[in-house]
């Protein structure tokens, strides 16, 4: 295992995150995030009574709310905070290869 | 090439038919404004929060008691994580660990055969934004953002293009009739993916995921074109790359869009702003009470009835009609006719006028008269016609309507009789004619003796006792 990533595991993270990385940092975060599932892998060795997994910060079971209809936003509005916007359409750069 | 074994499985993304969507109250609706039906949860604004609708439970849970589906009890959600502009949050809530039900099955039937296709699972999770792509812009529109979903999950049971075609269409007919989807596949509230691999062995071959098939015919015809593609490689010593593709309808070809990641790429952790979900068994048995009779259980009692396999299908593709025709399975009238006069008159009527029966002044009182004197002869079709409009329009009685339009039916044999043989004195070449073997006479006679009764007799008695008195 070592003490660090491989550098193709810190390439593959970075392109699921969608980020591009520089040499210097490749080579940071292959011991950053070693340390951090090292760290993971230590809570794992908890010895736990239950198999209850605890999924949520509160006890309670979730309350649901009946089928009505709230207030939506104006078009106008959601645009405010749209880099860019096409009459009604919020625009993006191309997400397929045609 | 036929000692080839396809094998098939599918998923099927169904939205359900709420009001609101799934995880915020903003409504769920098709064909409006783009970025009209869309609030600050939708868009994944910072600092907002997830609350569950009711109504997505029941329905999901609905689906999973069709599907035949062990149903987890206590369910949550999870997190699937990716980077897309279809969904803002960056992460899709969906289920992973939880499904709603599990260890399901449909049963469907193929050239007279039935067969159950296992469900692996159906889970509840939020539709994506809607993307337009031009040239090298895509164009978001988050109408559909938060439409719930359910996702129903096959095992890979099905070994031919038929097959999975019957199963898409037994899943569309479940929840047609249960109420669960609109199931419109060209509008997208039902979208079919359907993995396909071939082996000449029981290995099973790499598979190709087909995604977004638009029709039922078309997954019928993806899967045949897919085979063959993957037919082809393996024979010229090549492999099959385990890949998405998409049907290209007008070349008729399957076309590849990526190369598949791996399912951990995803990161899945279960959702921590919504809470375990419990379904007790009294929502169970609530749900289940809202089950109506299925489109299979109708056809068996319309054929019992009479009513041709065709015109059953006719029926139970309309819900209304169906309904309506349900209510007098029990009444004793005659259900071939009853069924004949919606699918004829009534459903031309309501077509000419754009109206739903509950828009008209047909009762079932009127409904029963009306089928009882078809039935009896003493109304015939052709007077139906002629007083259509007033039956489904006018409070009056069926016996009311036809005695104020000045119709008289004669539906007496021996009044008719007599007016036959009038007929037949008058006509004694056609009838010479009939007897000499030109069966075409009869019609003409039949034309005449309308004629004297100004059409007010039923033409079936008629050319009942026309014969009988040609045959003399």
């Amino acid at each position: 295992m070592g003490d660090k990533l491989t550098r193709e595991e810190v390439l593959h993270v970075a392109r699921l995150a969608r980020i591009n990385l520089t040499e210097e940092e490749i080579e940071k975060y292959q011991f950053q995030l070693k340390k951090l599932l090292d760290d993971v892998d230590k809570i794992k060795e908890v010895k736990l009574d239950s198999n209850d997994k605890l999924i949520a910060p509160v006890d309670e079971k979730t309350v649901c709310r009946e089928d009505e209809a709230g207030e939506m936003l104006e078009p106008e509005e959601i645009m405010k905070n749209v880099p860019v916007s096409n009459g009604n359409f919020v625009e993006v750069p191309v997400m397929i290869n045609e | 090439m036929a000692d080839y074994k396809k094998t098939i499985g599918i998923e099927i993304h169904t939205e359900l038919k709420t009001k609101t969507k799934i995880f915020s109250n903003s409504i769920n609706g098709y064909g409006k404004t783009a970025n009209s039906n869309v609030n600050v949860i939708d868009l994944g604004y910072p600092g907002t929060l997830p609350t569950l609708n009711m109504e997505v439970i029941r329905l999901a849970l609905k689906a999973a008691l069709l599907l035949n589906c062990e149903i987890n009890k206590e369910m949550h959600f999870d997190r699937k994580n990716y980077f897309y502009p279809d969904n803002p949050k960056n992460y899709q809530i969906t289920q992973f660990e939880t499904p709603i039900g599990v260890n399901g099955y449909v049963e469907i039937e193929v050239n007279g055969e039935k067969k159950k296709i296992r469900i692996h699972d159906i889970h509840i999770e939020e539709d994506t934004c809607k993307s337009i792509h031009y040239k090298n812009h895509s164009f978001l529109d988050f109408n559909r953002a938060g439409v719930p979903l359910v996702e129903i999950v096959t095992e890979a049971d099905m070994h031919s293009a038929e097959e999975a075609m019957a199963y898409v269409e037994k899943l569309r007919e479940l929840f047609l009739y249960a109420d669960i989807s609109d199931c419109k596949i060209e509008e997208g509230s039902m979208r079919c993916d359907v993995n396909i691999s071939v082996s000449k062995t029981a290995e099973l071959g790499t598979r190709a995921e087909i995604k977004n098939i638009g029709s039922i015919s078309n997954v019928g015809r993806a899967i045949e074109k897919e085979a063959a593609r993957q037919i082809n490689l393996l024979e010229s010593g090549r492999e099959v790359e385990f890949a998405t593709y998409r049907y290209d309808e007008k070349n008729d070809q399957t076309i590849i869009m990526r190369v598949k990641e791996a399912g951990n790429d995803y990161r899945y952790f279960p959702e921590p702003d919504i809470p375990y979900v419990v379904i007790d068994d009294e929502l169970i048995e609530e749900v289940r009470s809202t089950i109506p009779m299925l489109a299979s259980v109708r056809r068996e009692k319309y054929i019992e009835a009479g009513i041709s396999l065709l015109n059953a299908n006719k029926i139970i593709q309309n819900r209304t009609l169906s309904n309506y025709l349900n209510k007098f399975l029990d009444s004793g009238i005659d259900l071939v006719i009853a069924s004949n006069i919606l699918l004829g008159d009534i459903s031309a009527y309501l077509n000419r006028t754009d109206l739903e029966l509950d828009d008209t002044k047909l009762t079932d009182a009127k409904f029963i008269d009306v089928v009882n004197k078809l039935s009896s002869g003493d109304l015939n079709s052709k007077v139906f016609k002629e007083i259509l409009d007033d039956v489904m329009e006018k409070e009056q009685s069926l016996d009311e309507i036809i005695s104020s339009k000045g119709i008289k039916i004669i539906s007496d044999p021996t009044a008719l009789k007599k007016i036959i043989e009038e007929v037949l004195a008058e006509n004694t070449t056609s009838v010479n004619d009939y007897k000499n073997g030109n069966t075409r006479a009869i019609k003409y006679l039949m034309g005449q003796i309308m004629k004297q009764t100004k059409g007010s007799a039923s033409p079936e008695l008629v050319n009942k006792l026309l014969e009988e008195e040609l045959s003399k």
